[in-house]
């Protein structure tokens, strides 16, 4: 509760200073910055989503400016409607824009992802400049701001509804990225894979992400356009875009307050280019700060040399070239270049990052402590397990080019059992438990779950049929806490839809989500952790905890790929046990496995697979005893000796 | 409408196609040891190109500016790898993409006041005079380019399949960690990966400078369809971005000719959309398979 208060608390202040300021002070220039703080907060919080949560280069942001300050600037001067549909189409201008270029773009992940989005920027402004009967071409485009219900907007007036729209704006998204839907936009950037194997829709939720964060690129192009009442296609170039991202990582990524401290960089600095001596103080107090924690950083030897030294490197060079130039402002870019340089390689969390850092540490807040867990027995019923045919796989087959990885598998996993599926190296197992749980599409042969098809290609459509996974190579949301994981997968209770959320009413799921994935986390031992980071547990726990994201799923059917692989003795017996509680609640399992005494303590049947064909199958000991099974494990046994030492015939 | 202009304007749009393609090929080249490409490609062409002008205008003959030409690109091309890609690549970030775009800034703004904001010609000894072949007027200047753009890429590529340097490069390119195990240095590699880059940034301001001018902006529309090129035909399709750069060139030609030159930009970004969604590998790329 604290902590919300002192949170809220910022806020209030720092809204309402904002808001007192014109009554206060009456200079035009003065306020004309504050307005462009409050437009680019909005711009940068929407750049935030893409570049912060999404964790993806988006160099389109500035495009989306552009073609919403065009938008609202022609719903003006050609339509002759009012500010609020100008506002509202170039917000719409955004999102849908952005929806359209989302959905090639994000199937593409790093570089190509970047590059798509810098071409859409430059068709874009190619597009401005070249339909120069809407536009006006490189001439530019004037329009006056036309008054809101009869009244006509003066420059306070204006800031207000500035400020008003940013305040809005980051209620909103506050709302949204403390939801599930922020989580996931977290878990998708750590692991898609997971996210969809989770049930979660990777590519909706990007697309989702993106288009949103771009119709805030528009709303902050509408209100540009109404604050400068002229626009031209090159100021919404590569240039600005640089700064742009300069502005959000400065300020620091994934965080509202970053992206507010990064519009006031971004305002304040061509007054601290133009003005020699705020320069000099500037880059002095950067070097001195770089300086001071990267001598730091060498002494407790907790940073790479490279990261200590650069930015020591890049505020000097600001240092020194600030002696020598004669006009800073010539060398902006390169100063805009030596700054990012800096904060990116000495200061990857930004401002905001280091100061959360320093006030957590300042402050002690707890975290809002945690609702008691769940009962198991209502939230995860137990089944009764009837011995039906729940998978039924029948002559499936993946080849990849000419390696038969798979070849002709059929295969009945009955309810309520632990059908354990064992081979050799090689044997195809884990690309039948990829090829189920639809990262692999099938060569051939056929897939049933209850006597209907599953789906194929998709983990995510699998996931939503039923069926959960854990991977081999552990595949956790490494930034996110264990119960967060738990929570990104978890099933059936997050119901409101999207505009709920963003009004912040959709609260109350929120506990009852946590007391269940505590419930969970609780079955594996894990919950005295639940606040820990993923990738800070030690490598048993971050096991278990796979096994309890999956069974956040409710599945029908849970697949675990080798979850003792690389275990500690200790921690197997655990995780058998663990396994056991699972089975108890009636749940059917796939389990991969290499250690033989896990199958036999666990499996009630047991499929031997080799060279992607069943060799074997049957109970753990028929499956033992079984002579290709021996062959398979430990090669040709002996010939016996024949008798009377006779040569065998030639073949 | 005579098919003689036609002609003449797919040839002049192949052979600076072929400049696309020379780029491109510099990304396949980092691409193939890092995943990585520099973002800031585009002003290593310009830097290179300003920098063998001066050597020029110090009286430097052809033969001589050349080397040394190429020698700074791949000595920028280090700058790049050591400051903005190593410590990204360690980290298994993608932070190298915001980094190299931010040393190609830094780049832009010394180039800027270094040699000035105006675009300057480049001589060259080179004759301008066209030929006439097939009834399509032709430059030396221009087949110069495509002697240049198929004489360095041939080489490179003897390189790597002919020289024992050569296959630890393809062999790091196979696989990072194997290559590793093997005693392959991969930080070396990558390092020459980008040295050979940035060469070939060099070569491709050197060639593409007497017919465009130098100026500080001079690549900033190169290096967009470079980068639709090499995305198009794959970051991983060898020879593929030539045919993809010479089809880009010839696309364009004709679509200024048809839609205005403001428009010329259009079909390479267009082209670029249209493959992400469609073959988000590239046309000759190879398909990856993800493994958990």
């Amino acid at each position: 509760m604290k902590r919300i208060l002192l949170l809220r608390g910022a806020e209030l202040i720092v809204f309402a200073l904002l808001a007192t300021i014109p009554l206060l002070v009456v200079n035009p220039y003065a306020l004309g910055l504050l307005t462009l703080l409050a437009i680019y907060g909005i711009l940068l919080i929407g750049l935030d989503v893409t570049v912060g949560y999404l964790g993806q280069v988006n160099l389109a942001h500035v495009a989306f400016l552009g073609l919403g300050a065009y938008t609202a600037g022609l719903v003006v001067t050609k339509l002759g409607m009012g500010m609020v549909p100008a506002l509202l189409a170039a917000t719409l201008v955004g999102l849908v824009l952005g929806g359209l270029l989302a959905l090639p773009a994000l199937r593409l992940e790093g570089p190509q992802f970047a590059l798509a989005t810098l071409s859409f920027a430059a068709l874009s402004t190619t597009a401005l400049n070249e339909l120069e009967a809407l536009t006006g071409g490189a001439q530019g485009l004037s329009l006056s701001r036309p008054p809101i219900l009869g009244h006509a907007l003066t420059p306070p007036l204006f800031y207000w509804l500035c400020m008003v729209l940013l305040a809005v704006v980051w209620m909103l998204m506050r709302n949204l990225l403390a939801s599930q839907w922020g989580r996931a936009f977290e878990a998708l950037r750590d692991s898609p894979i997971a996210t969809d194997a989770m049930g979660v829709g990777t590519y909706k939720h990007k697309v989702l992400a993106f288009a949103l964060g771009s119709s805030l690129g528009g709303l902050a192009g509408g209100l540009y356009a109404f604050n400068f009442q002229y626009l031209q296609p090159q100021s919404f170039t590569y240039d600005l875009m640089i700064i742009l991202l300069l502005g959000v990582v400065l300020g620091g990524r994934k965080s509202l307050w970053g992206a507010f401290v990064g519009a006031t960089v971004i305002v304040l600095l061509p007054n601290l280019l133009s003005n020699r001596l705020l320069f000099q103080i500037f880059s002095g107090l950067g070097f001195a700060g770089a300086l001071a924690a990267g001598v730091r950083g060498l002494v407790k030897k907790n940073t790479r040399p490279f990261q200590a030294l650069a930015p020591v490197v890049g505020m000097g060079l600001l240092v020194v070239g600030g002696l020598f130039v004669e006009n800073t402002e010539d060398w902006r870019k390169a100063i805009f270049a030596l700054m990012l340089f800096s904060v990116v390689v000495g200061l990857p969390e930004g401002i905001m990052g280091f100061l959360a850092l320093f006030l957590a540490k300042l402050f002690r807040v707890p975290h809002a402590p945690l609702p008691e867990p769940a009962d198991l027995d209502t939230m995860l019923p137990i089944r009764t397990a009837d011995g039906s045919a729940l998978l039924v796989l029948d002559d499936l087959k993946r080849y990849f080019g000419g390696v038969k990885a798979v070849d002709g598998l059929s295969m009945t996993v009955r309810a309520g059992t632990i059908h354990g599926l064992i081979g050799p190296n090689g044997s195809g197992k884990s690309t039948v438990v990829n090829v189920i749980s639809g990262l692999y599409t099938p060569t051939a042969g056929t897939m049933q779950l209850r006597g209907v098809a599953l789906p194929i290609g998709s983990l995510y459509s699998v996931a939503q049929a039923g069926v959960a996974r854990t991977f081999q190579n552990l595949q956790l949301f490494g930034e996110l806490t264990a119960l967060e994981n738990v929570l990104v997968a978890l099933k059936g209770v997050y119901r409101n839809p999207l505009p709920m959320v963003l009004l912040g009413l959709a609260r109350r799921e929120e506990s009852t989500a946590q007391a269940q994935a505590l419930a969970l986390l609780e079955l594996i031992g894990l919950r005295e952790q639940a606040l820990v980071k993923a990738k800070d547990l030690t490598y048993g726990a971050q096991r278990f905890l796979e096994i309890a994201r999956a069974l956040a799923r409710k599945p029908d059917l849970l697949i675990l790929d080798e979850p003792a692989a690389g275990l500690a003795h200790p921690d197997v017996l655990q995780q058998i046990e663990f396994i056991q509680r699972i089975h108890q609640r009636g749940i059917t399992i796939i389990l991969i496995e290499h250690h033989m005494d896990v199958v036999s303590e666990l499996c009630d049947t047991v499929t031997v697979l080799d060279g992607g064909r069943i060799i074997a199958e049957g109970t753990p000991d028929e499956v033992k005893r079984h002579p290709k099974v021996v062959e398979a494990y430990l090669g040709q046994p002996p010939q016996p000796e024949l008798p009377g030492g006779a040569e065998p015939l030639p073949a | 409408m005579n098919a003689a202009i036609i002609g003449q304007m797919a040839v002049s749009g192949a052979l600076m196609g072929l400049v696309y393609a020379l780029i491109a090929y510099g990304f396949q080249l980092t691409f193939a040891t890092s995943k990585s490409i520099n973002f800031g490609q585009g002003e290593l062409v310009m830097i290179s190109a300003f920098f063998s002008l001066t050597l020029t205008n110090l009286g430097f003959p052809y033969w001589a500016m050349v080397p040394g030409g190429l020698l700074f690109g791949a000595l920028m091309g280090l700058v790049v790898e050591r400051g903005g890609v190593r410590l990204a690549l360690e980290q298994k970030s993608e932070g190298w993409i915001l980094l190299s775009i931010i040393i190609g800034l830094f780049f832009f703004s010394a180039a800027e006041n270094i040699w000035g904001r105006d675009d300057r010609p480049f001589p060259t000894p080179i004759s301008a005079d066209p030929i006439h072949i097939l009834g399509v007027d032709i430059t030396r200047l221009e087949l110069s380019v495509a002697v240049g753009v198929f004489a360095i890429m041939g080489l490179i590529e003897l390189f790597k399949r002919r020289t024992l340097l050569g296959k630890a490069f393809e062999a790091v390119s196979a696989d990072r960690d194997a290559a590793e195990l093997m005693g392959i240095s991969s930080t070396r590699t990558v390092m020459l990966s980008y040295g050979l880059s940035g060469s070939v940034a060099a070569l491709a301001g050197i060639l593409v400078s007497p017919i465009t001018t130098v100026g500080p902006t001079m690549a900033s529309a190169l290096i967009l369809k470079a980068f639709s090129v090499a995305v198009v035909a794959g970051l991983d399709s060898g020879f593929g971005v030539v045919l993809v750069g010479m089809f880009l060139g010839v696309l364009e030609s004709l679509a200024s000719f048809y839609l205005g030159s403001g428009w010329r930009e259009a079909p390479g970004l267009i082209l670029l959309i249209l493959a992400l969604a469609l073959r988000p590998n590239g046309v000759f790329g190879k398909a990856t398979i993800r493994k958990v």
